[in-house]
């Protein structure tokens, strides 16, 4: 329950959405929502501290099934996590991979109350659910994957775009989705064959290219007014060189026009994108290239997926990429392929800075927020858990804040830093303000959900705060480091969830989720041949298929207009 | 010198139930320079519920120690429902007296048990460094790893007086260890270092081995079908086969090696 | 009477959900379409636990729930290491529930794949899983290997719904274009539908494992002319098949579970799915039981970190099978009480193990009377999951669907609310002794 009236006195607040940068601000809240003054309320004193607004993560694998794989084939990552009950928290477990409980305490105490779970299997959305509710804290909200679905190929290929529009729609509406996923579109399906696609090849029997799948992805979105561009795993992640396929996915979409302001592609891990070389012998860093392409560029959007120095448990729904790295490392691998949508693979894997490769990926990642001029569009991601857990984001957070750092860390890496990288000539700090755009502004407003309440602190917005202990003046990396991983205070609409560090309530989170409203005859003709792929190919019927309600006992819902 | 003598009531044991006591609190390097008082009063945990030590055992201590080396623990009574004995220990000498429940000598890093009798499973899992003597018998998972970790026993010295259970030194990366009796099938699974030796009977050892050796003694009840024979080789005067494997990983990974009499 | 379509089936793992039936009164009076007999029978219901009970001077007499209740909560309060086993035959909504009164009583919480595929999940554990959802195998399996499991008997539907009978994408001519391997011990009803059927020596699987994975790799020259029983010849030749399949799958039973090398047979048929996924697409899939036992593997999961056999003890999750599981728990007479539900170790568990569960005080939770009941101190009934209430539950291959509801009942509480109310009797009782 909310704790009624609070005032947070004497704060230095940075809200990046109403241009507030570091000022000494008085923050009022009743029932949950940030209001203009309040009457008698519990006043909580953040003389001197750091407030910010609830941090919101634009890409994280917190729930469903391939993070419940990772769980299950690592019991030696859950006992590095273990944490007995308290009167107020549940048991914790896990590092990379922690259990539901631990994912929800850790991140409130990094003052986050938003976060994404990236990567939903259409036809295991349930399961996707009923993880997230048992996630406390967070609100949160899925992407389900659409691009290597039989649907979405066949309609690119026969240029129906309406069609492809309706079937976007639906599926969006039964998965209780937020938007549009693409993970190495066609190379997806092709690894059913234990293959992999780049972006121009042909999809094997389906006679479509990624390229074509991610525009045609791109139009649909923007038929609707969907708070989120298309959310897009490029394809060839993880091979040297691949910055090239990367650029050539951001020119796809230059000429679709968004149907709301802002980007219409936001591109995800970018670090795993940005490898230039042929090989793993030649490898080296283009996070320059890519940065100077967003930098000229207002379309697309990126995260940076930094790497954690190691061992984390990696995940995606790209199958192939999960199978060319447990080959690398010969450790245990799971796979999963779900019929006529998706697959995905799990391994674990271990960045060491004594690697040249690792430490050149270590560098990417930083590189790109740091030569990303304009930090609106940028966010702070590690990709959780593929490229380090997200309780590794203190760490990103000092080393953009200190050069020093950043110095001193590049000494304790593999030499080769020094000649394929170039972190170690980039004197860039961020200040504050743009540690709250990238954390919090940039990505509210990424996924349009700075609309409903997230991500600032202007009047009618969530109650949703963090309050770090730390001054604004603070230059130690160390303690900006402590700081960001412990909050003084996190506030949860408008209620204390953690105090001095620690977890002292748990209220449930809610799910937001979108509802594209397309055109029913679009959506009838749509339906006799998705009834048709139901009765043919899928192990499941279609009445079965949609996600049913008792999978939201705290639902928020975004419509999404049709544009005419 | 100082030995601190355990010995487990026998109320302990009397239940509708024989729930077990584990004891990791117990090791020499956690009760120097305690006060008689101060030891009892060191919390174990009994099913549910964390119980003072001197509830649960006699405690009785005789000596002083200058280091946590001098401290030398006896643990007497009924102990076959008394787990994790010396788990994480790091110095000085535990004597169980007596059948020990698992995990005796896990996580050891340093100092010296002894077991009179036979241990349960996992006894040494994960072991590190230190000794570990089981006059008896020793379970299964003996030196193995942790479920899903991809190492088991890195350091240290075992040596088992009679026969041994199923997977013993599972990831077995290093160290040593000697079996007296005979051992049940998948001996050294998984192995990548260190070195078994069994003077009794064994079957199905060394599958998908990578690395480290594995001396047979005793009679092969049944060879893995994945390894390939190299040469004879003499070792000490004794005339060996020697295999290399195991070829189901491959040829890059087959680099176990197998002394078979 | 109506007709209702899309009724999911709370049998078996296969979980099939477009059954056609017809109810009339509150009864089932027709099963149209999709069940298999055993599901069927399960449909159109038999007899129940008509009232709760407890047991006095030996002998179970009938009370309310309310009074067995509050039996069960001072029993489980007052244990110092409670076992609450079963869980498989419900929804995952009482698995959750199940899983907090475990932590919050210092149990051991554990489901029915400790003496079923429990070994399949330690295998994950060594080495992953390549595998893939049964829609998968239908559109595009080209080779199907069942090995130890015998679905023409176990699965009645499997085969026809997802794999060698199936009809699908590109496999639209059903069994013609495939091909179907079975190994066993012995000859089954699915042997005989078998292109290649291989007979191993009982408990050996382990060695054939190895065997075929050397040649997989390239090294036949190791291999002797004989494994377990087999002739080298014949290993060569499902070789070639496995090389030759676009999209092959080995589905594993129990027979390899639960002999000889146990959990490292499953740990060695996934290498060999491995070795097979070197010359094209390869998949590997336990052919689980219960309904819901793969629900509950994951809900203990994604709540503790761990799938099954979890310690809450000391109010965090210590795992491990072998000394955790409920059959060692009762064989070395860990535990001094036991909550059972949707299961039924009275038939399933071996004498040593029951002989402690006569001894210790025993809750159970079914809808219907097994030879658990024979001595179980506090008995209460439950609604029948998938038929008078409805949830989540998962299928083999991790795909979850929801159990739908078609009867009403007025009298029965589900699985999920009995285990509420025993928790909340917990808590009371915590309360009233602290005062």
């Amino acid at each position: 329950m909310a704790d009624g009236e609070l005032l947070i006195r004497n704060g230095v607040v940075y809200d990046p959405i109403n241009g507030v940068k570091g000022e000494k601000k008085d923050i009022c809240i009743r029932d949950g929502k940030i209001v203009e003054s309040v009457t008698n309320p519990k006043v909580i004193d953040a003389e001197g501290r750091v407030v910010m607004p609830g941090g919101v993560d634009i890409h994280s694998h917190i729930a469903g099934g391939k993070v419940n794989s990772g769980r299950l084939m690592r019991p030696e990552d859950g006992r590095k996590g273990l944490e007995a009950k308290t009167s107020v928290c549940r048991l914790q477990s896990g590092y990379s991979v922690p259990n539901t409980f631990a994912t929800g305490y850790r991140y409130a105490k990094m003052g986050y109350t938003f976060v994404m779970e990236a990567a939903m299997p259409p036809l295991a959305a349930r399961h996707t659910h009923e993880e997230m509710i048992d996630i406390p804290i967070l609100d949160n909200a899925a992407l389900p994957l659409i691009d290597n679905n039989w649907m979405t190929m066949e309609y690119v290929k026969s240029g129906d775009m309406d069609l492809l529009a309706a079937y976007v729609a639906w599926i969006i509406k039964a998965t209780k989705g937020f938007g549009v996923k693409i993970v190495n579109p066609g190379g997806t399906e092709a690894w059913a064959w234990g293959k992999n696609c780049d972006l121009n090849d042909s999809v094997p029997y389906f006679d479509v290219t990624p390229a074509e799948i991610i525009k045609g992805l791109a139009e649909a979105n923007e038929k609707f007014e969907m708070p989120h561009s298309i959310h897009v795993h490029t394809n060839m992640l993880g091979h040297p060189g691949n910055f090239e396929v990367t650029k050539d996915t951001y020119d796809l979409v230059k000429g679709v026009k968004p149907s709301k302001d802002r980007q219409v592609m936001h591109t995800t891990h970018t670090q795993f994108h940005s490898y230039g070389g042929t090989n793993w012998g030649d490898f080296e860093s283009k996070a320059d290239a890519i940065a100077g392409y967003i930098n000229q560029n207002d379309h697309a959007t990126i995260d940076i997926g930094s790497i954690i120095l190691g061992d984390t448990t990696t995940m995606t729904a790209d199958g192939p990429m999960e199978y060319s790295l447990y080959q690398i490392t010969g450790r245990k691998w799971t796979n999963l392929d779900v019929e006529l949508e998706t697959g995905s693979g799990i391994t674990p894997f271990l960045y060491s800075g004594k690697s040249p490769v690792n430490t050149i990926q270590w560098a990417i990642g930083q590189e790109l927020a740091l030569l990303v001029k304009d930090p609106w569009k940028i966010a702070l991601t590690t990709d959780h858990p593929n490229a380090g857990p997200f309780i590794g984001y203190p760490i990103i957070i000092s080393m953009l804040m200190s050069k020093k750092r950043r110095d001193e860390s590049a000494e304790d890496m593999h030499k080769v830093i020094f000649d394929r990288a170039e972190l170690p000539s980039i004197d860039r700090e961020y200040d504050l303000n743009e540690i709250a755009i990238i954390t919090r502004g940039m990505t509210a407003k990424a996924l349009g959900l700075h609309e409903h309440g997230k991500g600032h602190l202007g009047v009618g917005a969530d109650a949703d705060v963090a309050i770090y202990d730390m001054s604004p003046e603070e230059r130690d990396a160390g303690k900006i480091q402590k700081a960001f991983l412990n909050t003084k205070y996190t506030i949860k609409a408008g209620e204390i969830v953690v105090k001095d560090g620690e977890v002292v309530a748990t209220p449930p989170g809610r799910t937001i989720f979108v509802t594209p409203e397309c055109d029913q005859k679009l959506t009838d003709e749509m339906l006799v041949t998705l009834k048709d792929k139901f009765d043919k190919y899928y192990s499941v019927t279609f009445n079965n298929y949609p996600v049913q309600d008792a999978y939201l006992p705290n639902p928020y819902e975004i419509k999404a207009p049709m544009r005419g | 010198m100082q030995t601190i003598t355990l010995k487990l009531k026998d109320a302990v044991r009397s239940g509708i139930a024989t729930v077990p006591v584990e004891v990791e609190s117990l090791t020499p390097d956690q009760l120097f320079g305690k006060s008689e008082a101060e030891l009892k009063a060191v919390k174990v945990w009994w099913g549910n519920r964390e119980e003072n030590t001197g509830d649960l055992f006699d405690v009785s201590v005789e000596g002083d120690a200058a280091s946590a080396d001098e401290v030398k623990i006896v643990m007497e009574g009924d102990l076959t429902r008394v787990k994790r004995i010396g788990s994480g220990m790091k110095a000085g000498e535990i004597e169980a007296r007596g059948d020990v429940d698992m995990h005796c000598g896990a996580l050891m890093e340093g100092g010296r048990i002894v077991v009179k009798g036979n241990a349960n499973c996992w006894a040494g899992r994960e072991m590190r460094g230190g000794e570990l003597i089981i006059e008896g018998d020793a379970g299964d998972n003996l030196c193995a790893m942790y479920r899903g970790e991809m190492k088991g026993m890195t350091g240290g010295k075992v040596t088992v007086g009679g026969d041994v259970g199923e997977c013993i030194c599972q990831y077995m990366a290093g160290g040593e260890i000697l079996i007296k009796g005979n051992a049940n099938r998948l001996a050294g699974l998984n192995m990548s270092g260190g070195k078994i030796t069994i003077e009794g009977d064994a079957e199905l050892f060394g599958p998908d081995m990578t690395g480290g050796e594995i001396v047979m003694n005793g009679k092969v009840l049944e060879m893995m079908p994945s390894f390939k024979f190299l040469e004879t080789a003499t070792i000490d005067g004794v005339e060996y086969k020697k295999y290399l494997g195991d070829f189901a990983m491959g040829e890059k990974k087959a680099k176990g090696t197998l002394y078979v009499k | 009477m109506v007709e209702i379509t899309d009724v999911v089936c709370s049998l078996c793992g296969c979980v099939c959900d477009d059954i056609v039936l017809e109810v009339e009164n509150n009864q089932v009076t027709k099963i149209k379409r999709g069940a298999c007999s055993v599901g069927k029978s399960k449909l159109l219901g038999h007899e129940r636990i008509k009232s709760p009970m407890i047991r006095e001077n030996g002998e179970l007499k009938e009370c309310s729930y309310d009074e067995a209740i509050k039996k069960a909560a001072e029993i489980l309060y007052k244990s110092r290491r409670p076992l609450l086993y079963g869980w498989s035959s419900t929804v995952c909504e009482a698995d959750s529930a199940g899983i907090e009164l475990a932590e919050d009583i210092g149990g051991v919480v554990d489901n029915t794949a400790t003496v079923c595929h429990g070994p399949s999940v330690l295998a994950i554990q060594d080495v992953g899983i390549p595998s893939c959802t049964l829609g998968e195998i239908k559109n595009r399996a080209d080779l199907i290997i069942y090995w130890g499991a015998n679905p023409a008997q176990a699965h009645a539907n499997h085969m026809k719904r997802y794999s060698y009978v199936s009809k699908g994408y590109w496999t639209a001519e059903g069994k013609k274009g495939k091909k179907l391997v079975v190994v066993d011990v012995r000859k089954t009803m699915t042997s005989k539908m078998a292109d290649v059927f291989i007979q191993v020596e009982q408990g050996k699987d382990y060695q054939v494992f190895s065997a075929l994975r050397a040649i997989l790799r390239g090294h036949e020259d190791v291999v002797p002319d004989k494994v377990a029983g087999v002739p080298k010849a014949q290993l060569l030749e499902v070789a070639n098949m496995v090389k030759e399949a676009k999209f092959g799958i080995t589905f594993f039973g129990m027979g390899v579970t639960q002999a000889g090398a146990r959990h490292n047979n499953i740990v060695n048929a996934i290498q060999f799915t491995r070795a097979a996924h070197l010359h094209g697409k390869w998949s590997i899939m336990p052919m689980r039981g219960h309904y819901n036992v793969t629900g509950f593997n994951q809900v203990c999961t994604w709540q503790t970190g761990f799938p099954f056999s979890v310690d809450l003890s000391r109010g965090y999750a210590w795992y491990n099978p072998g000394e955790t599981s409920s059959t060692d728990l009762l064989y070395r007479e860990d535990c001094d009480a036991a909550l059972i539900i949707a299961s039924d170790p009275g038939a399933h568990f071996p004498g040593a193990a029951l002989r402690h569960l006569a001894k210790i005080p025993v809750i159970q939770i079914d809808p219907y009377a097994n030879p658990t009941t024979e001595f179980a101190d506090v008995v209460i009934p439950a609604a029948i999951s998938g038929i008078e209430c409805e949830g989540g539950v998962y299928r083999m291959d991790n795909i979850p669907i929801r159990l739908r509801k078609i009867l009403d009942t007025d009298y029965y509480v589900p699985d999920e609310e009995i285990v509420e109310r025993i928790h909340a009797e917990v808590r009371a009782l915590r309360e009233k002794e602290g005062e």
